[in-house]
């Protein structure tokens, strides 16, 4: 980095700073947006893009990226106190979240979510702003056969959710599956297991599948409790002491943090791949590479870590693709694209030359965003974690409305809401019967996009099954998925010896 | 491994409907793309054929189970009494009702009597007053922030069109 862009990206930094009246409020917003399931930041960004537009192309870009990095955080709010993620990419952190806000540590859970958001997205800014040249190639040698071996690296977590009763594990892994193939085939477009419903033809849509496993299953399961805290656990005082604590304990773990955030940021620059496959994939790659897996599932702080870092990573890494090649990496950054287009911004390499200010200043407005993002949010904790105390005869009815109208929302047809009941009542037989709604949740999300990149390289190779062996980068990737699966076993089976040693 | 005598039955009859909706989905999954091209065909019954079989898998454990009095096929761990007690069948039909009626009513007055009505029911009857003030206050809020401030096309009622014209029209 030479001294012009080092004055450069100082000045610019002092500069998104000085916008802190802007980022605070938006930070608030996008907390609020990114809660509720159906109000992501791409869809709150599309409702407030005349106010956007009538800003100017600086304070438009800062409030559109500090609402994508808020949304992206307080996605993770609901899904550790209430078990239900604001967004697919949460669809992992109420794996070990939300048995920590049942077991009382909901304070300390979020204390360890924020702290991971934010120093795995402020992280992954400095790489990417540092890396971006080397990074913005990744999603030219990721063709569709890699992409197949990236899903899989998602989808084996299915295996590791299963790891209680391997058998029930599957059926609600292959479920997901099978429901995420409804809709039509993206070669001919043929109709498939739609029940003749025009609204599924485009495939399941993931708001009301999230709403109805997650949120309304849910809400007819914790009526049974007064509060969501387990009796065992008691209602504690809240005190600062929890954040404290759980800011010591993401900090131990800084290391986790970086790696599953890189994870996040490499998937992130992959156009077309999005934060839930960052978070599944961070999240089973975290466990295999544990020594303690089997804590994974019961509150274990490592399995809240590794998703919160890895979905704050893909927005740095969203950003990547679309400033250096012009190529949005998510929905989020194709609004950002419309929006700077607006403005005459020209997207490419001459971006850096002739408006150093704008591009260097969208990875500055992240930083800055998550930065102040850190000291705001994080005294909250004490006060959000109160939302595992309210009765649950208030809660239940609330959770319900707010998020099957949520349901509605992204495409505005009734149809929808219905689809989100009929998911709720799944969820609810697949929760009181002992499957897992998350592995469900994996196949719905998961499927769909496995199945495109297969028939694509299918389609390319003329339905030879050995293209998925053709590529160097895939064969590499094949053998890190396939070490990832044997690793783990061998390692567990290592410390299990070990244990038994002294026994003996 | 021998059974433990102490502990209740599984109830496999609620743990079979799960596998037998699977089943019965990739059934009519499959049929609806029989004459399809390959295309269409190839993931399903790669994913389908899969779920077919750890399904079997899972009824013909189900049998064993069965067959050494380790399990039931009853129902208990899906439906029981305590559902009418905790008021989980009245929760189940004011949010189907709120789902039915959302277009017709709106948003705001629908959540408000699904919020209220679904209160009352799981508080017993207790404290309607301070049930039906929250209720409206959420309701409310639910309508300024999403309705009001962010236009946003949730399905609208009189409420809805009478306020437009009441701040419309001053």
């Amino acid at each position: 980095m030479d001294s012009s862009t080092a004055s450069i990206l100082a000045e610019v930094f002092l500069e998104t700073l000085s916008f802190w009246y802007v980022i605070i409020p938006t930070i608030f917003l996008g907390l609020i947006v990114g809660a509720i399931p159906g109000f992501s930041a791409a869809n709150t960004i599309i409702i407030l893009m005349p106010l956007t537009l009538a800003m100017d192309l600086q304070t438009g870009l800062i409030f559109m990226i500090s609402l994508y990095c808020s949304a992206r955080m307080g996605a993770g709010i609901p899904a550790i106190l209430v078990n239900i993620p604001g967004t697919a990419g949460a669809a992992a952190t109420p794996l070990d979240g939300y048995p920590m806000a049942k077991q009382g540590k909901g304070q300390q859970a979020l204390a360890i979510s924020f702290v991971a958001s934010c120093i795995g997205g402020l992280l992954t800014t400095l790489i990417a702003l540092a890396t971006m040249p080397i990074l913005a190639r990744v999603g030219f040698y990721m063709h569709s056969v890699e992409m197949i071996v990236v899903m899989l690296f998602g989808i084996s977590l299915i295996a590791s959710i299963a790891a209680q009763d391997m058998v029930k594990g599957l059926i609600a892994g292959f479920l997901g599956l099978m429901i995420g193939s409804i809709g039509t085939d993206v070669v001919y477009a043929t109709p498939r297991g739609t029940f003749g419903f025009l609204e599924l033809y485009d495939g399941v849509p993931l708001i009301p599948a999230l709403v109805g496993l997650f949120a309304v299953s849910e809400a007819f399961v914790i009526i049974e409790k007064r509060v969501i805290i387990s009796r065992e656990a008691g209602v504690n005082k809240a005190s600062w002491h929890a954040t404290f604590e759980g800011v010591s304990i993401a900090l131990k773990r800084w290391w986790h943090i970086v790696w599953t955030s890189i994870i996040g940021l490499v998937i992130g620059v992959i156009p077309g791949a999005g934060a839930s496959i960052a978070s599944f994939v961070a999240y089973q790659q975290s466990r295999s590479f544990s020594k303690t897996p089997e804590l994974y599932g019961t509150g274990h702080p490592e399995g809240l870590i590794a998703p919160e870092s890895a979905n704050n990573g893909v927005t740095s890494g969203t950003l990547v693709p679309l400033l250096v090649l012009g190529i949005p990496g998510g929905a989020t950054a194709a609004i950002m694209l419309v929006v700077m287009q607006f403005h005459g911004v020209s997207f490419g390499p001459s971006l850096f030359e002739n408006q150093p200010k704008v591009g260097y200043g969208m990875f500055m407005a992240m930083a800055v965003s998550y930065f102040i993002m850190f000291f705001t949010i994080l005294p909250l904790s004490r006060y959000m974690s109160g939302v595992t105390t309210i009765p649950t005869i208030y809660l239940a009815p609330m959770i319900i409305s707010f998020t099957l109208v949520g349901g509605f929302v992204p495409r505005e047809y009734m149809f929808d809401m219905y689809l989100a009941l009929a998911f709720g009542v799944l969820g609810y037989i697949a929760r009181r019967t002992g499957y897992h709604v998350a592995a469900i949740l994996i196949g719905v999300i998961l499927g769909p996009l496995l199945e495109k990149y297969f028939l694509w390289s299918l389609k390319k190779s003329d339905g030879d099954i050995m293209v998925l062996f053709s590529s160097t980068l895939g064969n590499i990737l094949w053998v890190a998925f396939a070490a990832s699966i044997i690793l783990p076993i061998v390692f567990g089976m290592r410390r299990k010896r070990r244990s038994e040693v002294p026994i003996q | 491994m021998p059974s433990d005598k102490s502990s209740a039955p599984r109830q496999i009859g609620g743990e079979l409907v799960i596998p037998v909706i699977a089943v019965a989905y990739t059934i009519y999954f499959f049929s609806s793309i029989w004459n399809s091209p390959w295309t269409a065909q190839v993931s399903a019954f790669l994913v389908g054929g899969i779920l077919l079989t750890v399904c079997a898998i899972f009824f013909l454990r189900s049998a064993i189970w069965l067959r050494r009095g380790q399990g039931t096929l009853g129902f208990g761990n899906l439906v029981t009494r305590d559902d009418i007690r905790t008021g989980r069948i009245g929760l189940f039909a004011t949010t189907v009702a709120y789902v039915v009626f959302i277009d017709r009513l709106g948003f705001t007055l629908t959540t408000f009597l699904f919020l209220a009505l679904s209160m009352l029911i799981l508080a017993k009857g207790r404290n309607p007053a301070f049930i039906l003030m929250i209720s409206a206050l959420m309701s409310l809020t639910g309508w300024a922030v999403f309705i009001w401030a962010f236009d946003t096309r949730f399905p609208r009622g009189w409420f809805e069109t009478t306020m437009n014209a009441v701040l419309t029209n001053g």
